[in-house]
């Protein structure tokens, strides 16, 4: 024990006698750990936003649509199944007229509740519809509709034609995301006491099912199909199915963070043992003492550990906290905007591991190379072992014509090292840095741009005369065609809205999204659907897509393959023209208009216009999920600033230990009459020598690594532009050099705040 | 050249507090080679870098080339340092990761250093016979060779004052005696040449020798060391 305190105190008297070094090493465990606690928090939240969620809703293992039934009807058919624990019915009116606080919506979804039943939803704010039933004048909205509208318990909504409902309390269900995301808010009534007041029974056109085994759906399943027949159009959402949707895209969010906490990890520990080398270098007499008296090789070594790991303990566990607080709004927006619920408490305890793990790394990066010096003999310790002025490898390049800038830059060239581990950490992070730009930008464009969701057509006109081929001619047309689009439903499961988007020729000249299974359609007859129609309609490659047009006649096509369409929540297929102009020849055609590469669209419409050809522009996938693009981006926005502080800490930190290692240099100079400008401009050339190499490796790593990486994450998504803008080259490099102007000019000031006789007596 | 009066410089505080200077006067006239002797640790190099204003006395006044030192702004004092001092250490401090010449020259490159200084540098390189020693990087060079590059350094500026801080103290013989005469020539009739030292040899070739004790200055004695020429 009295060993243990020993060493305590030995750690702290370094702490003390170092205080500046200190607080640079705690700096630079503050930001990354500010960095990897955001990341966490953003991570955990929604990598177990969907289980936490589900648990606390107590969603349903699968939910069954159907036309509508007698309740009686579907019980007895459900409850008959094994493998049921228990089931709720459930009626839902879709397109139903919302009003609250001057919004308005007709596509809000009415869920009428039998309250002796389980929910399936969380209750968030307020209170739930009472078990015996209520009343019909109460009713629960969903946070996302909340939110939105910015409603409050005790507020009035009309839900269409049972008009004014007092709201009781908020509500949140993981199956889907929430409104606006989705399209169809949800209001939810009782039915139990609908059913009372009308004096009848509700017909059913949902059944919530909650297993005993979770594993065995897939069998329940089968059963419940075979023994199902009778009921129309049945269609069954799995809690897997649902979940997988979900995590998709969180999913992306989340690996970015992840891979970003790593960057900011490595870069804090290669800061790290840099600088313990360098101490360890500086204190190798005191060390080579210590052996001579006797002291152990690993007490040597935990002294120096010990004291790294309080420094990195403690701000490791500031940096965490600042990190999940900056983050926890942006991220609390971004899981209710997937209907999930903040983690709370259920964060605290990998908070408190990853900090742990920052003193683990700070006590191994500080003791490593104690312990490498403290197994050498004692009297080469003493001698001074490693500080002898090592030869300069590189000759001598003549009068150096940069002068004090090249001076700087030979100083921190002197240590290859040191210098390459600073550089790489520069290009991780700048790397990371254009990524977040390039995200930025990505963002916007799935905002306003459809080519970015694989729509490659900006503008649709009405025929001018002489056709696709005037168009075509028209300056910055890169291709023009025919298109003929249209809403119609599902004709199995009526109510399921389905676009419709056709051309004359090729479907791939003009729509190209992210293929998930199967292939493009080729010949007449086949169509791609999005994958939110898949999902909904429970339709693959190979089965056939029925739509009922509005003129009443019905279209068959034969799925060949399944797309990561994001218009219209994926509730769209794409085909050639040639069957829909047969089954509704009312329907009339207009034009699909490519723009060349840069063209400007609004240029190009003015001219298509002025050939009689009305423009009308195409919109981007997710004019209704702007919050969620912005909230996104926020989130974004703050990783990148923390990692922005990893590079100006990694240049602090390099350019402090060379000057403090030439510390005799920089002493000389002011002897000689250097002023504060001279020292500058020594240490900003060290700076520069670092920083713009830094900046080359990170638009190479960023085009040869990141880019392609993420490309291949969001391939689901939206087709990258991977390379990054010159304006975010122009950005990040500006911002490297004033980073190196930064670091220089700080520890400039901290080098002439000293007489230079103190460098010149270290001789 | 130099007048320096009533030096006070304490090292630590409370208990452990040392005042290794206590009220030293130092007077230096043009053409004159100064030499100060005393034990090691009784406060030269201190004194030395107090007038060489790399550091600051807790009182007296200081007055190089009729400029006041004492009471001024770093930045004041990096202008004084380039025009008025050279410095000369015992540890010779070049910089290794540059060749003799471009050491030489590096006062040449600050700014405000007169125009014709890298000419003048050039020169006095020529003059000492260190051609050879200029093109090479310091760790290829002896002891003596660095010396005299460190003592061409300090004077490319061509400064009223040169201080010397133990010039030969680590150097053999034979390069300490060319390093001597060196500082002695660089002694002419508008500079003044101040050397600490505890070698005989040194103070012989000196025109008067100073012994610090108990923090003062007081002429050194004669028997112990050779004094006057
Ligand atoms: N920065 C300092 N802090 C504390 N003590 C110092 C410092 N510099 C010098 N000293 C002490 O002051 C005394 C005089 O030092 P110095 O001027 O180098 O003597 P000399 O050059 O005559 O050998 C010595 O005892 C030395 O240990
Ligand atoms: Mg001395």
């Amino acid at each position: 024990m009295t060993g243990a305190a020993a060493l305590l105190r030995g750690a702290l008297r370094l702490l003390r006698s170092g205080r500046r070094r200190t607080l640079l090493a705690a700096a630079g465990v503050l930001v990354a750990g500010a960095m990897a606690g955001a990341a966490l928090t953003v991570s955990v939240g929604l990598g177990s936003g969907f289980d936490r969620s589900a648990e606390r809703a107590d969603l349903p293992d699968v939910v069954a649509r159907f036309a509508d039934q007698p309740p009686e009807r579907i019980r007895a058919r459900i409850t008959a199944l094994p493998n049921v624990a228990a089931y709720a019915p459930r009626t839902e009116i879709a397109n139903v007229r919302l009003r609250a606080g001057g919004e308005s919506t007709r596509r809000g979804s009415l869920q009428l509740v039998d309250t002796t039943a389980r929910r399936g939803y969380a209750i968030v704010a307020g209170r739930d519809l009472p078990r015996t039933g209520g009343n019909t004048r109460e009713a629960l909205v969903e946070q996302g509709l909340a939110r939105t509208w910015g409603l409050e318990v005790g507020d009035t909504i009309e839900v269409g034609r049972a008009g004014p409902v007092r709201i009781v309390g908020v509500s949140i269900a993981p199956d889907n995301v929430a409104f606006p995301l989705a399209t169809a808010p949800r209001v939810y009534l009782s039915g139990t006491a609908l059913a009372r007041e009308f004096g009848g029974e509700l017909r059913v056109n949902q059944a919530l099912v909650w297993t005993h085994d979770r594993s065995r759906t897939d069998v329940t399943l089968q059963q419940a199909r075979a023994t199902t027949y009778g009921v129309g159009n049945l269609r069954f959402v799995t809690r897997t199915g649902t979940r997988l949707i979900i995590d998709q895209a969180a999913g992306v969010v989340v690996a970015l963070l992840v891979a970003f906490s790593l960057v900011a990890l490595i870069a804090a520990t290669t800061m790290l043992a840099a600088q313990a080398a360098t101490e360890v270098g500086r204190r190798l007499a005191v060390i080579g003492v210590q052996r001579a008296l006797g002291v152990p090789r690993g007490a040597v070594a935990g002294e120096q550990a010990l004291s790294a790991g309080i420094v990195g303990l403690v701000a490791g566990g500031i940096g965490v906290t600042l990190g999940a607080l900056l983050v926890r709004g942006p991220s609390g927006d971004l899981l209710a905007a997937l209907n999930e619920t903040p983690p709370g408490s259920a964060l605290l305890l990998p908070l408190a591991g990853l900090t742990v793990l920052l003193g683990l790394i700070a006590a191994v990066a500080a003791g490593w190379p104690a312990w490498r010096a403290a197994g050498r003999p004692p009297v080469a310790l003493l001698r001074g072992g490693g500080l002898a002025a090592r030869a300069p490898r590189r000759r001598a390049g003549g009068p150096g014509r940069a002068g004090f800038l090249g001076l700087g830059a030979r100083l921190a060239l002197a240590r290859p090292g040191r210098a390459g581990a600073t550089v790489v950490v520069l290009a991780a992070s700048g790397g990371v840095i254009l990524l977040m730009l390039g995200l930025a930008s990505l963002l916007t464009a799935l905002r306003d741009d459809p080519t970015a969701v694989g729509t490659r057509y900006a503008l649709t006109v009405t025929a001018p005369a002489g056709g696709a081929a005037a168009v075509r001619r028209v300056p910055g047309v890169a291709d023009a065609g025919t298109r003929v689009e249209t809403r119609g439903v599902d004709s199995f499961a009526l109510g399921e809205p389905v676009k419709l988007t056709t051309f004359g020729g090729d479907v791939g000249r003009f729509v190209n999204p992210p293929l998930a299974d199967g292939r493009r359609v080729q010949g007449t007859g086949e169509v791609e659907i999005g994958t939110g129609l898949s999902t909904a309609l429970g339709l693959g490659v190979g089965g056939t897509l029925a739509v009922q047009l509005q003129s009443g006649a019905e279209l068959r096509l034969r799925v060949v393959g399944t797309v990561r369409a994001l218009q219209d929540d994926g509730r769209v297929a794409f085909a050639r023209s040639d069957r829909l102009l047969a089954a509704d020849p009312s329907l009339t055609p207009d034009l699909a208009v490519r723009l060349e590469r840069g063209a400007d669209r609004a240029v190009v419409a003015a001219r298509l216009a002025a050939i009689g050809a009305t423009p009308t522009n195409v919109a981007g996938a997710t004019t209704s999920n702007r919050s969620f693009l912005d909230t996104l981006a926020t989130v974004l926005r703050a990783v990148a600033l923390l990692d922005g502080l990893v590079c100006l800490y990694a240049l602090v930190q390099a350019l402090a230990l060379t000057a403090r290692e030439r510390r005799p240099t920089l002493a000389l100079l002011r002897a000689q009459g250097a002023g504060t400008g001279t020292v500058l401009r020594v240490l900003l050339g060290a700076g520069l020598v670092l920083a713009l190499p830094g900046a080359l490796a990170a638009f190479a790593l960023q085009r040869l690594v990141f880019a392609p990486l993420v490309a291949q994450l969001a391939a689901g998504y939206a087709d990258l532009g991977t390379a990054a803008s010159p304006a975010a080259v122009a950005a990040v490099t500006a911002g490297f050099v004033l980073f190196a102007v930064v670091a220089a000019g700080w520890v400039a000031r901290r080098v002439v705040a000293e007489p230079p006789v103190h460098g010149l007596r270290e001789g | 050249m130099i007048a320096a009066r009533g030096l006070v410089k304490t090292y630590g505080s409370g208990r452990a507090a040392r005042r290794v200077l206590d009220g030293a006067d130092l007077d230096v006239a043009r053409g004159e080679v100064v030499a100060i002797v005393g034990r090691s640790g009784t406060g030269k190099s201190t004194l030395l870098h107090l007038v060489g204003a790399l550091d600051r006395p807790e009182a007296g006044t200081i007055e190089v080339a009729g400029e006041r030192v004492d009471g001024r702004s770093e930045r004041e004092l990096s202008g004084f340092r380039r025009r008025r001092i050279g410095f000369v250490f015992q540890f010779f401090h070049l910089v290794p990761e540059l060749t003799g010449e471009e050491n030489v020259l590096l006062p040449a490159r600050l700014p405000g250093a007169p125009r014709g200084a890298r000419e003048h540098g050039r020169e006095l390189i020529e003059r000492l016979g260190l051609g050879d020693a200029a093109r090479r990087r310091p760790h290829e060079l002896s002891g003596g060779e660095q010396q005299r590059l460190a003592v061409a350094r300090a004077l490319v500026l061509d400064p009223p004052v040169l201080l010397a801080d133990e010039p030969t103290g680590n150097l053999d013989e034979e390069s300490g005696a060319a390093v001597l005469a060196l500082l002695r020539s660089a002694a002419t009739a508008d500079r003044a040449v101040v050397v600490v030292t505890h070698e005989p040899r040194t103070s012989a070739m000196a025109d008067r020798t100073v012994t610090l004790v108990d923090g003062r200055l007081q002429p050194a004695e004669p028997l112990l060391f050779g004094g006057g020429r």
